[in-house]
């Protein structure tokens, strides 16, 4: 998608023109995001060369489609997609963030200011409000059992930033219970533990939870059952396929006899693994109307998928290597990687096992299982552009959820904390700073706004009174974010919008950072134009 | 052993893998043309092997490539990634179901579809069932003809989709995107290896392809297309270690193909030094993850033997692919022979093998050598006459680039095919013919090859029209050789020429040392000697030390199992 920002053509360009350029450069940026922050924001919808479309709400997204050339871009794009790939969320203020240190500085600069005194006033305004934010955060007590409600609030703070407010509202409760499902005490969250699965079907709405798992295949053979109730599943990675190894492969060496020799020894190894499975397969099921379920790694070839499914077992090939570990987590019982002593204790259960088919598309829901630590968000939309949305806000809700539990904290949202960071910094700090260095907080202070005023700008209102109502409250020591409403001031904590600590805290910190490089520029070499393509 | 799964990855690979798929294609629809000539109504070649079936959601019954290609973002031109069968509405802004804030759209330059595009386009909709290519062709309601696509296509193929006539399944096309760069940008190990290093696109390319894999019953092997000459050898790499862990025993055969502009030096030493370290580091890796590389492309096409009957332009990857492809081909038929009836007749095919076997005994036998040369013969002269069989030998010239000329190698083996040629009596040669005439060229041959399997097959290469017009004057229409070329345009295409007869060759010999031995001699000289210029710059892309003396340490291997003076007495099998 060629969606292209600021493509200038100077070669080299000496200190102040490259400092413009940056300058600019962050700027463009800036304006391709503003439009998407919060929950007023614009979707995007790309057009790409091929007519083909790609819709967007998300930062992170909107920018991987981009095709952005300006290097000074590119490094801007570069933290905020680090920002994402590290906390999952805030790529959209990061940019903006950034785009308005620049901007603050361009007014001191074209005053005369040196770069280096305003990014030593950046350097403190960093620290305080570092220091700032631990007072500001809201902690939140993790004990055995989390703070449910404190958890849907973030959730749901961040999905209806992403997706209409009702939908939000049903993925918000999903998000939640997915994480705590696969939560275990003491230990980090591994969200690949649940598994986001797609379908597509007339209704968003029908998007679920499913405790247990969903893959994206079914059996191979058409005698296995499509529908098995209390089953033991085993979790394997063997390979249950015919393989030339390379032994017998001697080509002109040996003869045909010798060469049919070694297939049949080979076909035998591999008919005696599965028929050891078949045997654990008679051991547990004998004697009641237990099914059985293998869902292997490897392959399975027909003359083994024949045996299995003569015996009655149904058996999945090919399992995404993840599988091995959530099947575990959801089902009980072990991976196994040969099946030369397998005994029923490798075994897991699920009370239900079925395939949806839909077209070439098989799905198989293991469900039913006994105190699962994996589970599967199955996302049903109409079209792929919902399927992706839906997706996109559910990756970022799951790093809401989680992050709020390994933070212990969460943050008053909505411009709150912006604001009353702004107030702190002009306030308390800036007094403290000796000489022109003073400028640099201010800047830093006044760039923190470019959150609130782009929620303000995004609903329609007038960021001026915004800004002024809000910080006049602030200065009456209320803390009151933006109701995108009416403009007036709220208390974001009635309201339940919380931001992520570690999001905040990761943008105050990467945004001047890269800022600082970028006023901090020598020259700008542009990368170097290569001849060989004309295009 | 049956199905084949191929991987194109990078530019250059996807031009090539697609009129590798414009030929397959064609095959299919000459099969089930009433006009079509015989030799193409009876194949006999198993196209399962390259195919799956799949079905909509509509239930509409699909036949597509098994194929995951890998691209730039922006390489698939008017071509959307989702291709066109398994086509949704298109959309609009009031598909935007899960937002009500507010929509901005952002448009991209449309590319415009090119007059053989917009024919394809044009005879989809016309929902005809039936193939009706020979007569319909230059249908009276179109205002443009055959040879006005033929004509726009030489002069605009930008995009390798700029010239398919194939419907891709939407799981096959995957474009890097968030790379932000050029694609010229994207030219050495080290970029490679970290755009896959960050984010899903490890993953999600993996993903499409256990798609392919779960499907297929007794897979024979993976088929990787590789542009190794930049950042996606990097990108291959990690697909293919994946590959080696999750299908351990499938063999792989790679073909490292280069474009002759990829060879332009610009002369500066650091872009010397950074080409030199790439191709060493990016042949290391590559090797030690398959079976058999094929390293395929010249440095000047144009001016080549193999050329001898072409007009090519070397900048135009469009007509040096187009070379390429036929020799892939034409590798490709003996692997779809073996899963036919027993019953099939000797007389059309003959000499079926797999991946797997072509693997074994090109490397597998009496030396270790895992980089196999490929020859080839475009059109391959019939078998008539006394010195049949030399002079298609001599017909067979080289493809891979770096190679020893003249060497005489007692132990070198090859395997060989041969399709479409005629016999002595003007019809298709016969196996029984095409054995003969070869192994009696080979009995008076001075250097003749230790073994040499041979497969042969009745149906020549057809070429469909958005091949290049690049044949010269002497090519007739079924690729024979005429005495008095009749004055007429001066090179001919697919409007005059219907169809090639093909002989390719894979040898592994001693003379692919040179190459090996550039390898090794960049390896050391630019990375790993002492005060090496280009420590720094490999050490960026990743790559330890140590790694590099075990890079190092296999190429040596390498040459030292070609090395003609190898002791004998050393592990003899
Ligand atoms: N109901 C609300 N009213 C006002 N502001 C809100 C509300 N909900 C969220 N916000 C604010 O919206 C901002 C987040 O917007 P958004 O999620 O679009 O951008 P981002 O997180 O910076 O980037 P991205 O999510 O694209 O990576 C936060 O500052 C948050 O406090
Ligand atoms: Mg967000």
């Amino acid at each position: 998608m060629s969606l292209r920002v600021l493509n200038p053509n100077a070669e080299v360009l000496n200190k102040s023109a490259a400092l413009h350029m940056n300058i600019n450069a962050a700027k463009g940026l800036q304006d391709v995001l503003k439009t998407n922050l919060g929950p007023k924001g614009t979707i995007k919808m790309l057009v790409g060369g091929a007519g083909d479309i790609k819709l967007t709400k998300d930062g992170n997204t909107l920018l991987k489609e981009m095709q952005i050339q300006n290097p000074t871009a590119i490094m801007i794009a570069r933290t905020a997609v680090a920002q994402d790939d590290i906390s999952g969320d805030g790529t959209t203020s990061t940019v903006l963030f950034i785009g308005e240190l620049m901007k603050q500085s361009e007014r001191c600069i074209d005053e005369g200011m040196h770069p280096r005194v305003l990014v030593d006033g950046f350097e403190i305004a960093k620290r305080a409000t570092l220091q700032f934010l631990e007072k500001f955060k809201t902690p939140v007590v993790m004990g055995e059992e989390p703070d449910k409600e404190i958890l849907k609030m973030v959730a749901r703070t961040t999905l209806r930033t992403k997706l209409y407010e009702a939908l939000a509202d049903q993925l918000t409760d999903i998000v939640v219970n997915a994480v705590l499902c696969i939560r275990k005490p003491e230990e980090a969250i591994d969200l690949f533990m649940v598994e986001i699965m797609h379908m597509r079907h007339k209704f968003d709405v029908d998007t679920r939870l499913v405790e247990g798992l969903v893959l994206d295949h079914g059996s191979r053979h058409p005698d296995m059952k499509r529908r098995a109730e209390n089953c033991y599943i085993l979790t394997c990675n063997v390979s249950l396929e015919y393989e030339k190894s390379e032994i017998n492969a001697g080509f002109f060496y040996s003869n045909a006899e010798q060469r049919e020799a070694m297939v049949a020894a080979e076909r035998r190894q591999v008919d005696e693994r599965v028929q050891k499975i078949i045997e654990l397969k008679n051991k547990v099921c004998s004697g009641n109307d237990n099914n059985f379920v293998v869902i292997n790694q490897k392959g399975i070839d027909p003359p083994s998928l024949d045996l299995l499914a003569r015996a009655g077992i149904v058996a999945l090939r090919r399992a995404k290597r993840r599988n091995m570990e959530r099947l575990v987590l959801a089902c009980g019982g072990e991976a196994v990687n040969s099946v030369d002593d397998i005994t029923p204790d490798c075994l897991g259960w699920a009370g239900l096992v079925y395939e949806h088919i839909l077209g070439e598309e098989k799905y198989t829901f293991v469900e039913n299982v006994k105190n699962p630590h994996s589970c599967t968000i199955l996302i049903k939309g109409p079209n792929d552009h919902t399927i992706a949305q839906i997706k996109d806000a559910v990756r970022d809700g799951l790093r809401a959820v989680k992050n709020t539990i390994e933070d212990e904290a969460v943050v008053l949202g909505a411009g709150a904390f912006e604001v009353a960071a702004r107030q702190f910094l002009m306030n308390e700090v800036k007094k403290t700073v000796q000489g022109r260095a003073q400028l640099g907080v201010e800047a830093f202070a006044n760039a923190l706004l470019v959150v609130p005023k782009t929620l303000a700008e995004n609903s329609g209102l007038d960021t001026q009174d915004v800004i002024i109502s809000l910080t006049g409250e602030h200065d009456r020591g209320n803390i009151v974010g933006l109701n995108q409403h009416t403009g007036e001031p709220i208390d974001p904590q009635m309201e339940g919008i919380f931001d992520n600590y570690s999001v905040k805290r990761q943008i105050v910190n990467s945004g001047p950072v890269i800022a600082s490089q970028l006023l901090l520029v020598d020259e700008v070499i542009r990368a170097g134009r290569n001849m060989r393509k004309p295009s | 052993m049956k199905e084949i799964v191929t991987v194109q990855v990078g530019g250059f690979a996807n031009f090539v893998g697609s009129h590798f798929w414009n030929f397959q294609d064609e095959l299919l629809g000459l099969a089930e043309d009433p006009y079509a000539d015989s030799v193409f109504k009876k194949q006999h070649l198993d196209m399962d092997v390259l195919y799956r079936t799949g079905e909509t959601q509509q239930g509409i019954l699909t036949y597509t490539p098994r194929l995951v290609s890998i691209g730039f973002q922006g390489s698939l031109g008017s071509i959307s990634s989702h291709g066109t069968l398994y086509n949704h509405e298109p959309t609009t802004t009031s598909d935007v179901t899960t937002w009500t804030a507010g929509v901005s759209t952002h448009m991209a330059e449309r590319h415009k579809k090119n007059l053989f595009l917009r024919s394809l386009y044009e005879e989809q909709d016309k929902t005809t069932t039936v193939d009706d290519r020979t007569v319909d062709r230059s249908g009276p309601q179109r205002e443009y003809q055959d040879k006005d696509i033929v004509e726009s296509l030489e002069k605009g193929v930008k995009f390798w989709t700029d010239f398919s006539k194939v419907d891709y399944h939407p799981q096959s096309l995957y474009e890097l995107s968030g790379l932000w760069m050029d694609d010229w940008e994207f030219d050495n190990y080290g970029i490679g290896r970290d755009a896959l290093a960050h984010g899903l696109r490890e993953e999600e390319i993996s993903e499409r392809l256990r798609f392919f894999v779960e499907e297929c019953d007794r897979v024979q092997g993976f088929q990787f297309m590789v542009d190794d000459s930049g950042g996606f050898s990097a990108v291959a790499a990690e697909l293919l270690e994946n590959i080696a862990d999750e299908y351990s025993n499938t063999p792989v055969l790679l073909y490292a193909l280069r474009a002759p502009e990829s060879y332009v030096n610009l002369g500066k030493r650091k872009q010397t030094i950074l080409r030199s370290l790439h191709d060493a580091v990016s042949f290391s890796r590559l090797s030690s993850y398959c079976n058999l590389v094929v390293p395929v492309g010249l440095p000047s096409l144009s001016t080549s033997q193999v050329s001898s009957f072409f007009c090519i332009e070397d900048e135009k990857p469009y007509h040096c692919s187009a070379i390429y492809a036929a020799a892939l081909h034409s590798i490709s038929l003996p692997f779809r022979m073996g899963s036919l009836a027993p019953t099939t007749d000797l007389h059309y095919v003959s000499g079926a093998v797999d991946v797997n076997d072509v693997v074994q005994i090109l490397s597998g036998q009496s030396r270790r050598n895992k980089v196999a040369i490929l020859d080839m013969a475009m059109p391959a002269p019939s078998l008539t006459g006394n010195e049949a069989g030399e002079k298609l030998l001599d017909y067979l010239h080289p493809v891979t680039p770096e190679i020893a000329e003249d060497v005489e190698d007692l132990q070198a083996v090859e395997t060989m095919t041969i399709h479409g040629v005629l016999g002595p009596g003007g019809h298709q040669a016969s196996a029984f013919e095409v054995k003969d005439t070869i192994h009696r060229a080979y009995e008076h041959a001075t250097t003749r090859p230790k073994f040499c399997h041979l497969s042969m097959a009745h149906t020549p290469l057809p070429i469909p029209l958005p091949f290049p017009s690049i044949f010269k004057n002497i090519v007739g229409q079924h690729g024979e050789l005429l005495e008095n070329p009749a004055a007429g345009p001066s090179l001919k295409g697919s409007l005059d020429i219907h169809s090639i007869p093909m002989a390719v060759r894979l040898r592994s010999s001693s003379a692919i040392l040179p190459y090996l031995e550039n390898r090794l001699g960049y390896l050391r000289r630019y990375g790993v000697d002492r005060g090496a210029p280009g420590a720094e710059l490999v050490r960026s892309w990743g790559f330890e030390k140590d790694e590099l003396e075990d890079f190092g340490e296999a190429l040596s291997k390498m040459v030292i199992e070609l090395k003609p003076h190898r002791e004998v007495s050393s592990d003899s099998d």
